[in-house]
């Protein structure tokens, strides 16, 4: 598997200098700058869906729930005078814990039904946690929780202006490149080959000694902590925290994207979250070149996004079943292989299986 | 030295007893095989054994230690590995990952030290992966290492299931039908493996096999359960001649022989694969299949089928269960989806044509089972067939052919007895106008008498200008209603002639039944059974129960004992209703 991990190991670090560049080289103002940042916020969010549908079969649809809960338990702590990073990390303890609790269910049930009962906690949380006046020791009331600035070894973080934004957005990109390679380190071990047997035949699993209990919940309460990492960066990043982002319609958003960039793969996530958190801020823009260009008003409306995001699914499904990512590296590693044929071969002398992460 | 030890285990799933009383023990190093007919009550002692199932009474210990209660993960932890019947490996995972994955769930790996590559992790990735080598390698499949199990073929896949379980080092190898979708060359192959396993790894299995070929074999001792309880024990060959055990198999009670025929000229059988020019294929043909090969899942069933059935013709398929009859007339109707040949239906090319295309044409398949809504009525049920291609919607057709069902209109399929079940299914089969019927297992489950009239039905049929493929158990039935007729072997057509002249000369059935006959063996046979007035009962009995592992079982010991197959079934089979004459 040595070819394998080049490969991987050369597309990782071009993509974190590549991500690092981005708003150097094109010098983003606040809006784009946030956008960035957010793209890999919500990028956490598709890589808590990776892992916990792609690796270890289980379906979930409440990820934006574990990205929410993780906010607004930051955001409280943080109002409590708790330091921001301390308070992100308890945030992803709730998460994490959260994600144990929902994996209960998922002992007995499995695929539709386990669907409908995660479908469920989302939307119980996001109309009663998230925003009724009842939990407003959790939500922050009305206004939410609003975070100014945080304070790291001496640095002083906030969301007033681009520079500073861009600090974050660094710090959030190196975040998500160690959660990144731990998930890869994962995906390769015996842990990680554990949650793949139990989504292959969770029959065969069993009776080989792996224990179900045990990793279902492990993989229901990791994936939510790497969407509770990426939910805690949320309201340094945007100021404060209220109910519109986390709703269950995200969680459903994250769930789609994940399955159309590819779930068994961890740069699906990359794209999946440019995708959710880009594209809306570029259609407006896209809006006045068009009206420009065509010197006639062009109205591109929100509301188009998840249309788009539904058409593209469907084609998806239909045309490249393992996800954009899962057969556009199919299609690259083919192409570089056949470029440098002995790259493609084993001790063995045999062709080697790709196996993607 | 018992390493496994089954003491009075029985089970009842909804008051029927799936087992009664079974006691086994299995010694350490020691291949132990588990077999009796279908139905006889193997995997669910199976799986009791492997924990998926919990017994009702009696215990089962492991090394002395009590299994109740003890999950499957735990049993893996004592040591006891399975394979599974239907494939179960881990299809996205590589053949290596597969081996190495039962020693990270034995060794408590931590997620955190995984994660981090922690040294420990290292090392236990590098043991784990020296491990499955080296199983790899002693069975042969080290090149296999890198390609993703669901990408192997179905051989290849059992012998990595094997490697897998021996990944755990376990004491105990559970082994669920490890011979089904191999053909006769790898099943010898599989054989001699276990045995090599065995003696290499020092584990003990316990096999529960058909294919008696394999348990033959490769097992030491035998334990045969027929009806949920064990009714022989021993070594291979005791096993083997146990008329008890050959009865069992054989089945003892029988149904009445359909009344004969007066008799045509007789004509001599030949091999389809050699079929003379003068063969009575009619000239028109409303169906033709050639070069038929189909499967699931990987797994050839049939293969070379080249049937032909003519305008109003009743054609029977007969063989033995797993000949691949059932699987070929879901291939001609489009069910399952040929993966070569062709199928020419009036002239029209319907090979690769959804079915509910096919059924336009005019071909109806009455599946296995009858295919019915159970909580439709009568009529809802008949109305459904219009779209299914019926122009008007006259259902006195359905009610002329079957006059029972006009007072049963209204009331649902579901409460209407297994014969009425299997009227409906014909008389909605006929509201398309079919110009060819395929009927599968038309006579399953139902009561002579009714089969009797069912099988009238066909008659009129073929008057009215249907033609009807039969596939059916009740060889003698079929025969008699049927104009020629295809005999199945091992997933092909092996012979075919006229039925009438099967009927007289049934060696030819026995021998599709008892193993590939030559044409002598077919006249030696014949000749013997024409002393005997048993014979038609038998052929029925044979038709109906006798499985490949027995048939295989009995040829090898004609082989060896130098006598023909036929001979030694009519011996074993007189000996034992002697047996029972003389104890009343």
């Amino acid at each position: 598997m040595i070819d394998n991990r080049i490969f991987r190991n050369a597309l990782g670090l071009g993509a974190l200098a590549l991500f690092a560049l981005v708003p150097v080289v094109l010098h983003t103002d606040l809006e784009f700058t946030t956008a960035f940042a957010l793209a890999l916020v919500f990028g956490l969010g598709v890589l808590s869906v990776v892992v916990l549908t792609g690796y270890a079969g289980q379906v979930s649809l409440c990820q934006a729930t574990f990205m929410g809960i993780s906010a607004f338990a930051t955001g409280a702590l943080v109002s409590h005078g708790v330091n921001y990073f301390i308070a992100a990390i308890g945030g992803t303890l709730v998460a994490f814990f959260l994600g144990v609790a929902v994996g209960i269910p998922a002992l007995r049930l499995r695929g539709i039904l386990l669907a409908v009962v995660t479908i469920g906690v989302a939307i119980s949380f996001d109309y009663f946690f998230f925003q009724d006046v009842a939990f407003s020791w959790f939500n922050g009331g009305l206004g939410g929780w609003t975070v100014d600035e945080a304070h790291l070894f001496g640095l002083t973080l906030s969301s007033i202006d681009a520079d500073h934004v861009r600090q974050i957005y660094w710090m959030i990109l190196a975040v998500f490149f160690l959660i990144t390679l731990l998930v890869v380190n994962l995906h390769d071990s015996g842990s990680g080959r554990r949650f793949r047997a139990i989504r292959d035949s969770e029959l065969a699993a069993a009776t080989m000694g792996v224990d179900l209990t045990r990793y279902k919940l492990l993989a229901f309460g990791l994936s939510a902590a790497i969407a509770g990492v990426g939910g805690s960066f949320y309201p340094l990043l945007v100021g404060k925290i209220t109910n519109g982002p986390f709703n269950f319609v995200i969680s459903l958003q994250l769930a789609a994207i994940a399955v159309l960039m590819g779930i068994r793969f961890i740069p699906g996530a990359f794209l999946g979250g440019l995708f959710v958190s880009v594209i809306p801020r570029v259609l407006p823009h896209l809006q006045d070149f068009l009206t420009t260009v065509l010197h006639r008003p062009i109205e591109i409306k929100n509301v188009w996004f998840n249309l788009v995001l539904g058409a593209l699914l469907v084609l998806q499904m239909i045309l490249y079943p393992d996800g954009v990512w899962g057969d556009l590296a199919g299609k690259v590693r083919h192409g570089i292989l056949h470029a440098f044929p002995g790259a493609g071969k084993t001790a063995v002398g045999k062709p080697t299986k790709v196996v993607t992460t | 030295m018992t390493l496994l030890s089954v003491k009075g285990v029985g089970i009842s799933f909804g008051g029927v007893q799936a087992l009664k009383d079974v006691s086994l023990e299995l010694n350490r190093g020691e291949i132990l095989g588990l077999i009796g007919p279908n139905g006889a009550g193997k995997t669910t002692l199976f799986n009791c054994i492997s924990g998926v199932l919990a017994p009702n009474g009696g215990a089962i210990s492991f090394e002395e230690q009590p299994l109740n209660g003890v999950a499957p993960h735990q049993r893996a932890q004592l040591g006891i590995a399975r394979t599974f019947q239907n494939l179960q490996l881990w299809g996205t995972m590589t053949v290596l990952e597969n081996c190495m994955t039962p020693q990270d769930a034995l060794r408590k790996r931590n997620i955190l030290a995984d994660a981090i590559r922690f040294p420990t992790a290292i090392r236990a990735e590098k043991v784990a992966t020296e491990r499955a080598r080296a199983v790899l390698h002693a069975l042969d499949l080290l090149h296999y290492s890198d390609h993703l199990a669901k990408d192997l073929s179905v051989g290849i896949q059992r012998r990595v299931e094997i490697a897998r379980a021996l990944c755990m080092r376990p004491k105990l190898i559970l082994l669920d039908e490890p011979a089904s979708g191999l053909d006769a060359d790898e099943t010898l192959e599989l054989a001699a493996l276990l045995v090599r396993v065995r003696d290499r790894f020092k584990v003990s299995m316990l096999l529960v096999d058909h294919d008696m070929s394999l348990v033959m074999r490769a097992c030491d001792h035998i334990y045969v359960l027929d009806f949920g309880q064990l009714i022989a024990s021993g070594r291979p060959e005791q096993v083997r001649d146990d008329p008890k055990v050959i009865s069992a198999y054989l089945g003892e009670e029988s149904s009445k022989p359909a009344p004969k025929k007066p008799g045509r000229k007789p004509a001599t059988v030949k091999p389809a694969a050699e079929s003379a020019p003068g063969k009575p294929v009619p000239e028109a043909l409303l169906l033709e299949v050639s070069g038929l090969y189909a499967g699931y899942g990987g797994i050839e069933v049939i293969r070379d089928i080249n049937i032909n059935v003519g305008f109003g013709e009743v054609v029977a398929c007969i063989g033995a269960n797993g000949a691949g009859k059932t699987t070929t007339l879901r291939a001609i109707s489009g069910v399952i989806k040929p993966t070569a040949g062709k199928v020419l239906l009036d002239g029209a090319d319907i090979s690769r044509r959804p079915p509910e295309q096919i059924v336009r044409h005019g071909m109806v398949h009455i599946p296995q089972g009858r295919g019915l809504f159970p909580k439709l009525t009568v009529e809802e049920t008949f109305d459904l067939s219009f779209y299914s291609g019926a122009a008007n919607p006259d259902l006195e057709i359905a009610f002329n052919a079957f006059p029972v069902l006009k007072d049963r209109r209204r009331q649902l399929v579901g409460t209407l007895s297994g014969g009425q079940q299997q009227m409906v299914a014909m008389a909605r089969a006929l509201l398309v106008k079919p110009k060819l019927l395929l009927v599968d297992e038309m006579s399953q489950g139902l009561a002579p008498n009714v089969v009797q009239d069912l099988f009238e039905r066909i008659e009129v049929f073929k008057e009215e200008g249907i033609a009807v493929l039969l596939v059916e158990q009740f060889v003698d039935s079929a025969l008699a209603v049927a104009d020629r007729a295809y005999v199945f072997e091992q997933g092909t057509v092996a012979h075919e002639a006229p039925a009438d002249v099967l009927r007289q000369d049934q060696a030819v059935i026995a021998s599709s039944y008892l193993g590939t006959a030559s044409e002598g063996d077919v006249v030696a046979a014949a000749t013997v059974q024409n002393g005997s007035p048993k014979v038609p009962q038998m052929m029925e009995d044979l038709s109906l129960r006798l499985p490949a592992e027995i048939k295989r079982a009995l040829e090898e010991r004609a082989v060896k004992e130098g006598r023909k197959t036929h001979e030694l079934v009519l011996e074993i089979l007189g000996s034992t209703a002697e047996r029972e004459v003389a104890k009343k």
